[in-house]
């Protein structure tokens, strides 16, 4: 078998695994069975090991790093990913983030399917020293990210459960003792795969994932404007994916500073995920946009023929499907367990829950 | 007047401006031909509002804070101790054991009466960093608007020239002769790189450089990029130069390095304060630190134990000697 044979072999399995471990997790979000996370987190971790290899396969035979082409960043990325989800995973049990984390993996490695894999030499405009700094420390903070994105979202999840168990408590109490005035509430446990963190860590693993990922993203932008001064003579020319990536610098400071005035956690969670959105634009941004790359040095194209118009659509295309898969979780999610029950009698709810 | 010091100086209002322009740039980059935006001169605008909340924003808050570091609050009511996130009571410790067991503390110690107050501190210049990254943003922005005000203005700026093969360029006060271009190729057809070897004439001063894809040639405050290249008519190579001004670029680095070092030292250096109230009837220990407290408690309760197993171990001690 030659190489190329192994990396796709490798790749294909990936491929696989990851989907079967992403069903396991949307089903473990539905049907609440540990069994499900544990085999979905046993899948990923073999999906990730024989993607280790495809993408180690694919340096040694192609001679430059796996993240050039369209195809190799997005296998990179989702590699890289994993194995931040893996890496999390050592340190306590976050498997629940696998809901998250899997399916995008997943969609990552069907576009980067999607691409041409053949390896091709390097254009003279992508020979220098600072692809090898620029693209990983990228992606690395991404990874930064999307642990935030994940923290942030099983945090709202978690925030609005004990607020909704809290509500039918109350109106249990209401209605059960018959009075309008409601005891002092206890606080409610959260059920299900949120029972495993407080809502304190989360915003701790959010607010720390930030502070490794913010500074990453900074040096990020910083190596690809020197990059671009060197390659073609300005180190800011607004093109979209410069563009993005300052949006996201921004979105991120923003929840910084919603940190440091200790505004409410639930509006940074809600940052934050925002920030991770703006993040997969622009990394969509790039993927559409460095085919248009291969331009390069020629007097009718110019240097800025690469940024393309195929990056929006690639980007909402995408966006839309992170969508889609936030609603069916959201869809999917089973109500607490008091929720269901009858409402509270009528001069009750005229007058409100009072929380 | 003040009340506009006040908005300009919130950090609400910094955020709200920092919203507005994540909106413009969104819109930006959805349109066709959207980016003229980002030189309408109300998005400069846009950002010297931000550039001026910034620098408000940190002229204001630096200076309490400067005196809050210099000259600190080292006596401490026992209301104080008692409200800190961290606040214990210990018992048999001395001040001379507290300090040795404090490692890598900057402590200071007053006294009132029988009451010993300690102060011990560390990471006090994590509390700058967001000031030094601030100043840095503002020293980038400086460089930037260098750039637009002397670049711009620089005829040569922008221009892109072409220059057959043995011919020069005249350019400010230097002249630019293009030698030779060659064009490398990979074994399978491919380009690897595009060389031109050009020679700067400049008085008695004659240099030769070669100029890359990613390799130019700066001189006296121009850069040469490679652009393009073609043959004429009769055969002779030519090579298009773009020609970029370099004003204000070293401040654009400079302040960009001088932003990561702030933002480093505010996310990753905690200021750590510990007080420590002795009188005759009791010893309290309370602390603080304006991030990560977790690992910080825990460096708190392992000092803590070994200071009290010390303190029991002498009483221990001291009871067999009675018997």
């Amino acid at each position: 078998m030659d190489a190329a044979a192994l990396e796709h072999l490798g790749f294909e399995i990936a491929l696989g695994t990851y989907l079967i471990s992403s069903v396991l997790f949307v089903l473990y979000f539905s049907l609440k069975k540990r069994r499900l996370a544990e085999m979905g987190f046993t899948l990923a971790l073999f999906g990730f090991a024989f993607q280790t290899l495809a993408l180690a396969t694919r340096w040694l035979y192609a001679g430059y790093p796996p993240w050039i082409s369209t195809y190799e960043v997005m296998s990179f990325f989702a590699w890289a990913a994993v194995g931040a989800y893996v890496i999390l995973n050592f340190k306590s049990d976050y498997k629940s983030a696998g809901v998250l984390i899997m399916p995008l993996a997943f969609v990552l490695l069907g576009f980067a399917s999607m691409q041409p894999t053949n390896p091709a030499p390097l254009i003279p405009a992508l020979q220098s020293v600072w692809i090898f700094i620029h693209v990983p420390i990228i992606i690395l903070s991404y990874c930064a990210f999307i642990i935030a994105f994940v923290a942030s979202i099983l945090y709202l999840f978690k925030d609005k459960q004990l607020s909704e168990a809290r509500v039918t408590e109350g109106l249990n109490r209401q209605r059960d003792t018959g009075s309008k005035d409601t005891p002092p509430l206890g606080t409610p446990e959260s059920t299900g795969i949120l029972a495993n963190f407080s809502l304190e860590q989360l915003d701790d693993l959010a607010y720390k994932s930030v502070a490794v990922g913010f500074p990453l993203l900074t040096i990020g932008i910083i190596t690809g404007a020197i990059w671009a001064e060197s390659a073609w003579g300005s180190y800011w020319s607004w093109d979209p994916i410069e563009t993005w990536a300052l949006i996201t610098w921004f979105v991120f400071l923003i929840y910084l500073h919603a940190k440091t005035q200790n505004w409410s956690a639930s509006l940074a969670a809600y940052i934050a995920a925002f920030g991770f959105m703006s993040a997969i634009c622009t990394f969509l941004g790039v993927g559409y946009v460095l085919p248009f790359l291969q331009t390069y040095v020629s007097v009718s194209t110019g240097l800025h023929g690469y940024a393309g118009g195929g990056a929006i659509s690639g980007t909402v295309l995408f966006c839309g499907i992170l969508g889609a898969v936030l609603v069916l979780l959201f869809a999917t999610r089973k109500k607490p367990p008091n929720a269901t029950r009858a409402p509270p009698a009528r001069t009750d709810a005229e007058s409100g829950p009072t929380t | 007047m003040n009340f506009a010091i006040k908005v300009l100086t919130s950090t609400r209002f910094a955020v709200a401006v920092i919203g507005l322009i994540i909106l413009v740039s969104v819109v930006g980059t959805l349109y066709p031909g959207g980016d003229v935006v980002f030189g309408s001169p109300w998005f400069v605008a846009l950002i010297g509002i931000l550039a001026i909340s910034t620098a408000l924003c940190s002229l204001t808050r630096i200076a309490p804070l400067w005196r809050d570091l210099r000259r600190p609050q080292v006596e401490v009511s026992d209301r104080f101790m008692q409200a800190l996130p961290y606040y214990v009571r210990l018992s048999g410790v001395t001040l001379t054991q507290v300090r040795d067991s404090l490692k890598g503390y900057a402590i200071r110690e007053t006294m009132t009466g029988s009451t010993t107050f300690l102060l011990a501190q560390k990471g006090r210049v994590g509390r700058f960093g967001p000031y030094v990254a601030h100043f840095g943003v503002l020293i980038l922005l400086l460089g930037v608007a260098i750039g637009a005000a002397y670049g711009n203005a620089n005829p040569y700026n922008n221009k892109i020239t072409v220059i057959p093969e043995g011919s020069s360029l005249q350019v400010d006060g230097f002249a630019l002769r293009l030698d030779d271009f060659s064009v490398s190729y990979y074994n399978n057809g491919a380009v690897r790189d595009y060389t031109a070897t050009v020679t700067v004439l400049d008085g008695n001063l004659i240099q030769t450089h070669t100029v890359t894809v990613n390799g130019p040639l700066t001189y006296k405050g121009l850069t040469f990029y490679l652009y393009g290249y073609g043959v004429t008519e009769s055969g002779t190579a030519w090579v298009a130069f773009q020609i970029k001004s370099t004003s204000g670029v070293p401040f654009v680095w400079a302040g960009a390095a001088v932003t990561l070092v702030g933002i480093m030292l505010s996310l990753y250096v905690p200021h750590k304060r510990i007080w420590i109230k002795q009188s005759d009837q009791s010893t309290q220990l309370g602390a603080i630190s304006n991030k990560s407290s977790a690992r910080f408690f825990r460096e708190i309760e392992g000092v803590r134990t070994k200071l009290e197993s010390r303190a029991h171990r002498l009483d221990h001690a001291n009871k067999s000697e009675e018997i």
